[in-house]
């Protein structure tokens, strides 16, 4: 029940009422029935909802994202990620976005297809890069230089492969899904190490390589 | 989000990781062996506060950085070796042709920031930050930047070079 409905402004109703119409989805697809089922449970004024959600079934699909990202930016913030591994960050962020859609796999599903539209995927993308981006936030990134991209993209990767896993893992406590997680997180720290020691990294590597612009510089600032 | 302030704080970050650049590129080429190789490497250092001060913004702010840093790394390292190769002289008409801009950049971000009266703490470092960019330029003229050789013609192409990275870095 969504008792200030009315004092709400637009953007703040669709994130409150997103989570009830992903219930309601799971029976009735992201369609109006389902919007205005949600609003009588929420006791939330058709015609307002209505409005909030004009954009239709995207609209609700994006929302019920983004009120995922409010839930995991309130329950795991920095302050609380910040003793952690970075593995384990990333591990316990997109765990709490499974556990936040558990039992709501029919409304995924159905969330997925809809958003894999082609008038969609561009919203889709735009939905799935803020989720990655809020995701290495509170893990604490503070990457200035193209790992900023390279790392928001693996991420989303990485979350929509183990998000199919979850779609249809039956197993208990969606076990399956935790230890293909685990995996793909092991694959991204294998792939970061040997990047890591191809780039030379730490320590007085750049002299050993060899530098034509050196090679130039001592022929045309000869030793004195 | 004030996106002018992101878009900002993302310019200025590439602007000091492109100086960051090229002076270690003029560096790699003369070493410690050119004439004015100390005054290069103090002057680098201090690039590198500046760079890392908004880097800490960046993170702090929340602020996407540019998607173009590979390629300031790369052109930046360039035209640093390019300019140290032609000469001392030339390294320093570098110097003065890009501290101009930036000197121009700042300020013009600094009179947008004090009209509308936002962000000291942004305010605060550009105003320091254009100080010593200030010095840079003024120590590359009297190292004898403007009497290396076609130097109207390299500080215009410089500076053309850098208002067309500050216009592609505030927005990509």
């Amino acid at each position: 029940m969504i008792d200030n409905a009315a004092d709400l402004t637009l953007d703040e109703l669709r994130l409150a009422l997103a989570p009830a119409v992903a219930d309601s989805a799971i029976f009735d697809g992201w369609t109006e029935t389902a919007l205005l089922a949600a609003a009588e449970m929420e006791g939330v004024d058709p015609a307002l909802a209505r409005l909030a959600f004009k954009g239709g079934a995207m609209a609700m699909v994006t929302a019920w994202i983004e009120s995922i990202d409010a839930a995991m930016a309130r329950d795991l913030p920095q302050e609380v990620l910040a003793s952690r591994k970075i593995r384990e960050k990333i591990r316990d962020l997109v765990l709490y976005r499974l556990d936040a859609v558990a039992g709501q796999e029919e409304a995924m599903r159905r969330a997925l297809s809809i958003g894999s539209m082609p008038q969609n995927v561009v919203a889709s993308m735009r939905g799935a890069w803020r989720s990655a981006d809020l995701m290495w936030r509170l893990a604490g990134d503070t990457a200035t230089d193209y790992n900023h991209y390279t790392k928001r993209t693996i991420l989303a990767s990485l979350y929509s492969a183990t998000l199919l896993v979850w779609l249809d893992d039956e197993s208990d406590n969606k076990a399956e899904t935790r230890a293909f997680l685990d995996r793909r997180i092991e694959n991204v720290m294998q792939f970061e190490k040997t990047k890591a020691q191809l780039l030379g990294g730490a320590g007085g590597s750049e002299r050993e390589r060899f530098s034509p612009v050196r090679l130039l510089g001592r022929l045309r600032y000869p030793a004195r | 989000m004030k996106d002018h302030i992101h878009r900002m704080i993302r310019v200025d970050q590439a602007g000091e990781f492109g100086a960051t650049r090229i002076y270690a590129g003029q560096l790699a080429v003369m070493g410690d062996r050119g004439p004015h190789s100390g005054e290069i490497a103090a002057m680098a250092r201090q690039e590198d506060e500046h760079h890392d001060a908004f880097n800490r913004l960046v993170a702090e702010r929340g602020v996407r950085p540019t998607a173009l840093h590979p390629f300031w790394s790369v052109a930046g390292y360039a035209l640093g070796a390019a300019t140290a190769l032609i000469g001392p002289k030339a390294a320093m008409a570098c110097t003065a042709a890009v501290e101009t801009e930036i000197d121009l950049h700042y300020s013009k971000q600094l009179d947008e920031l004090k009209d509308a009266d936002e962000d000291p703490e942004l305010q605060g470092m550009i105003e320091q930050f254009r100080e010593e960019e200030r010095e840079h330029h003024d120590a590359a003229i009297a190292a004898g930047a403007e009497e290396t050789p076609g130097y109207p013609l390299l500080s215009a192409a410089i500076r053309l070079g850098c208002r067309a990275a500050i216009r592609l870095s505030e927005r990509v």
